[in-house]
């Protein structure tokens, strides 16, 4: 029998037409939004007010960041072409990023969410829900390029002394600008899903690692420009090795010149070319439709499909090696250490992202003789030792804030399986703190030590940013898993979501603060001894070998007082909040 | 209603159905039994238009189950109700009813009248992310029910509710049947299967090992006890033992 016989063809049911579809997502949508407004409001002013304070100090920062940038290039470079290739230059960069963050959220939205699972069963046709899903997605995706970018714009307005309609037009030049690498990425993903469905963290790995080859190679050119830094051969040689950022093609090209003509008042060339960016965005955006339209269910199933592959795990040897290791630490929370551990382990989001943004600094370190950095002046050297420093301290508290900080919440789910075990709950805690100090420790003690070795540092620099790079570990570690466990989320399952809310805005925050105060409490001393060891004949402000060791001795002993503040008031929050908990 | 033909889906290496033949009637109540990794689940899953089959064909009211025409026909409720936490439930019913194209008039009417038979009346203007498991599964079904679905597919359809809860759920199974709506029920508990439906399906590894009424599936198996005895006999050979002996003797009593 033929299959198609096997049901006679009854009358079709009435389709809802694509305007309802439309209008019942524009509605979803609108609901939402104003439900969520409404909680936002209602709910804790504090939350609100810090919200809103951070943001108002940021874009304050940044503009007043730009401000002093641009009137600088007015005043001293006066070259018109130098703003056009710094802008070209962000909007490729930000070209490159939205099309790998466009592409990552709509690949989640549209084939892991429970939400596409229910909206795929509902007449709503693949490139309906595509459309729902892509303009989320370029909200999540953009919001930053607009808090980043609306300061640039209303300071590089005031500094060429441009009209009201400039303020105006530029959110649309953002718009139509974000649509087209967001319609890339989503092409991206829905290409990967329907033909690679079980290669996508290969396709993404592969995809990164060239990016970082490009940029690489781009900084070393950069890096290698002749001549004295900002004459004017050094900046016409430098502009020169960014001539590739000016090809006709790029769209950040045409954002460049559009956004530059419209702010100079050249109103023909910015219509003209936000006129370009519009139609290429609009194209963009209904190709990926068509895509969407013809792969988004072939690719769900794929993806679907290719997850059944059972994987046994193991690697066991390591457990038994870290028990003998740590013999000294109580067994209960050697035991939560390594349940941490091979989470960390079995999960390459968590550790690729480590081992990229430290594996770059390891480069950076291990190249830092090939930049002479070592034969410079000593106050140099001590310098370039304390930026390497609170680089590695800065990328360790994003690090702390993105894994080690939604640690706790995700436990809350399942706290019945450890609630009834016969642990204490603040064991919890410290076993998740000696978790995240033991894996920074090893992490960052390295790459300081190597950096400083690179420097030529003394053995007495050397201990002293060892001690330090210690406490910035418990302080920071300290931070994440007592205010992890004082504001968990238990209702979100994405960490990136925990980490990205407010309770984890608030750590990094706390983070950021704690990391200055370490760094500036040893790093001021040091400098002003360095500064009169290069300029013996001043007088004043340098610090003599006596007064440094003194004001080095208060220093670390600020230092210490901060860091264990830092490390144990927060974790003493956490445990007291913890240990009220009801799950 | 729903036909399947010789339907085939694997994953990698794994074949989660196996030629599989299956055809509910309208106004039919068909129990879908199977032990964990039997296969249901993805069965549910193409007959829904989520997962489209290697080889076979699978249709819906005579449409191909990924077809809108057939998405239009289908009502389905998985084991994981999905709702939108920002939405309270009478938006999420307001939503439903928008896109599937319904007079708006006659389905606020629906909506109240879901609301009274689920009785929901208490929460239903609270946001969502406030609801208990029972509480979304109830807004769930309302939501599954307000555009008078011809097929209803339900994954596992008593997790989570309270025994008045089930009971409304289950009396709901039999309204829809008797009024003509093809009803495939996806469960492990043997109890509602032997109380509700008309037909009972077991599969295993994919491929249906039984198909019938409960009167027809003892005579064929000439069992005629519960018809737990007859699953795990047809599933994996009587009671599971420890030790080669049974964890627990029956009783006479328990027969």
């Amino acid at each position: 029998m033929n299959p198609d016989q096997v049901a006679t063809r009854p009358t079709p049911p009435r389709l809802s037409t694509p305007y309802q579809m439309g209008s019942s997502f524009r509605h979803l949508r609108w609901r939402l939004m104003v439900n969520g407004l409404k909680l936002l409001a209602t709910g804790s002013r504090l939350r609100l007010a810090m919200i809103l304070i951070c943001s108002a100090i940021f874009w304050a920062g940044l503009f007043f960041l730009f401000f002093g940038g641009f009137q600088f290039l007015k005043s001293f470079i006066h070259s018109g072409e130098f703003v056009e290739f710094i802008f070209g230059m962000f909007f490729l960069s930000l070209l490159v990023m939205l099309i790998f963050s466009a592409g990552i959220i709509l690949y989640t939205g549209l084939y892991q969410s429970r939400e596409a699972a229910y909206l795929l069963t509902t007449p709503a046709s693949p490139d309906q829900i595509f459309a729902y899903k892509f303009f989320e997605a370029i909200a999540y995706s953009s919001w930053a390029f607009l808090l980043l970018g609306s300061p640039m714009m209303v300071s590089f307005g005031i500094v060429e002394d441009a009209t009201w309609s400039f303020y105006a037009i530029f959110p649309i030049f953002f718009l139509s600008f974000a649509l087209i690498p967001g319609s890339l990425g989503a092409i991206a993903a829905l290409l990967v899903a329907a033909f690679l469905p079980r290669r996508r963290k290969t396709v993404l790995v592969v995809g990164v690692g060239l990016l970082i080859l490009i940029l690489t190679a781009i900084g070393f050119r950069l890096w290698g420009t002749p001549g004295e830094l900002l004459s004017a051969g050094w900046l016409d040689g430098l502009l020169g090795r960014l001539e590739f950022s000016r090809h006709p093609l790029w769209p950040s090209r045409w954002m460049s010149l559009g956004l530059v003509a419209s702010a100079r008042g050249d109103w023909s060339t910015g219509l003209f070319y936000l006129g370009i960016i519009s139609a290429h965005a609009g194209v963009a955006y209904l190709l990926a439709a068509v895509v969407a339209r013809d792969l988004y269910r072939i690719g769900y199933g794929r993806v679907q499909g290719g997850r059944s592959s059972r994987r046994r795990w193991g690697w066991y040897g390591l457990d038994t090696a870290f028990h003998r290791v740590f013999f000294f630490l109580p067994n209960e929370i050697r035991l939560l250490i390594l349940k941490d551990l091979r989470t960390f382990r079995r999960d390459p989001a968590q550790w690729s992202q480590f081992l990229i943004f430290f594996g770059l600094l390891a480069f950076y370190f291990v190249n830092i003789r090939r930049l002479s950095y070592d034969v410079e002046k000593p106050y140099w050297r001590n310098l370039i030792s304390f930026l390497n420093l609170s680089v590695t301290a800065l990328i360790l508290s994003t690090f702390t804030s993105r894994f080690i900080f939604p640690l706790l919440s995700l436990e809350g789910r399942n706290f019945w399986v450890l609630g009834l075990l016969p642990l204490k709950r603040e064991s919890i805690l410290w076993g998740k703190f000696a978790f995240s100090s033991g894996i920074s420790l090893v992490a960052t003690e390295i790459l300081v030590v190597l950096s400083d070795l690179m420097l030529r540092m003394g053995p007495a620099m050397i201990f002293l940013h060892m001690g330090m790079v210690a406490i910035l570990c418990f302080g920071l570690s300290g931070i994440s898993v007592g205010l992890g466990a004082k504001m968990p989320n238990l209702k979100e399952d994405d960490p990136s979501k925990i980490a990205a809310g407010f309770g984890g805005t608030l750590n990094l925050l706390v983070s950021l603060v704690f990391i200055f105060a370490i760094v500036m409490a040893l790093a001021v001393p040091c400098h002003l001894y360095f500064a009169g060891q290069d300029n013996p004949e001043a007088t004043g402000v340098p610090l003599s070998a006596g007064q440094f060791q003194f004001w080095l001795t208060v220093a670390i002993g600020i230092s210490l007082v901060v860091g264990l503040v830092g490390t144990i008031l927060p974790l003493r929050i956490g445990i007291k909040a913890f240990q009220k908990m009801e799950f | 209603m729903i036909e399947l033909r010789g339907v085939t889906k694997t994953y990698g290496s794994k074949r989660a159905v196996d030629h599989l033949d299956l055809s509910v009637r309208a106004g039919e109540l068909y129990a879908f039994l199977g032990p964990n990794g039997a296969g249901k689940t993805t069965t549910i899953k193409m007959v829904c238009g989520l997962l489209r089959p290697d080889s076979g064909v699978v249709k819906v009211g005579g449409f191909l189950a990924a077809s809108p025409e057939a998405r239009q026909l289908i009502a389905y409720v998985p084991d994981q109700p999905y709702l939108y936490e920002k939405l309270t439930g009478r938006e999420f019913l307001r939503f439903v009813v928008e896109m599937y194209g319904l007079d708006p008039k006659s389905s606020l009417r629906r909506i109240a009248e879901l609301i009274e038979t689920f009785e929901m009346g208490d929460y239903i203007d609270e946001l969502s992310e406030s609801y208990s498991h029972g509480m979304k599964q109830r807004v769930v079904f309302a939501s599954a029910l307000v555009h008078d679905p011809k097929v209803l597919i339900v994954d596992e359809p008593l997790v989570g509710l309270d025994p008045r809860s089930a009971r409304i759920v289950k009396d709901l199974f039999v309204a829809q049947a008797r009024s003509g709506v093809a009803v495939l029920m996806s469960t492990h508990l043997l109890s509602i299967a032997e109380e509700l439906a008309d037909t009972i399906g077991i599969v295993d590894h994919g491929r249906m090992l039984a198909n019938g009424t409960l009167t027809e599936l003892r005579e064929r198996s000439q069992m005629h006890g519960p018809l737990e005895d007859l699953f795990l006999k047809l599933t994996g050979g009587d009671r599971p033992l420890v030790d080669g002996r049974l964890l627990v003797e029956s009783r006479e009593s328990d027969r």
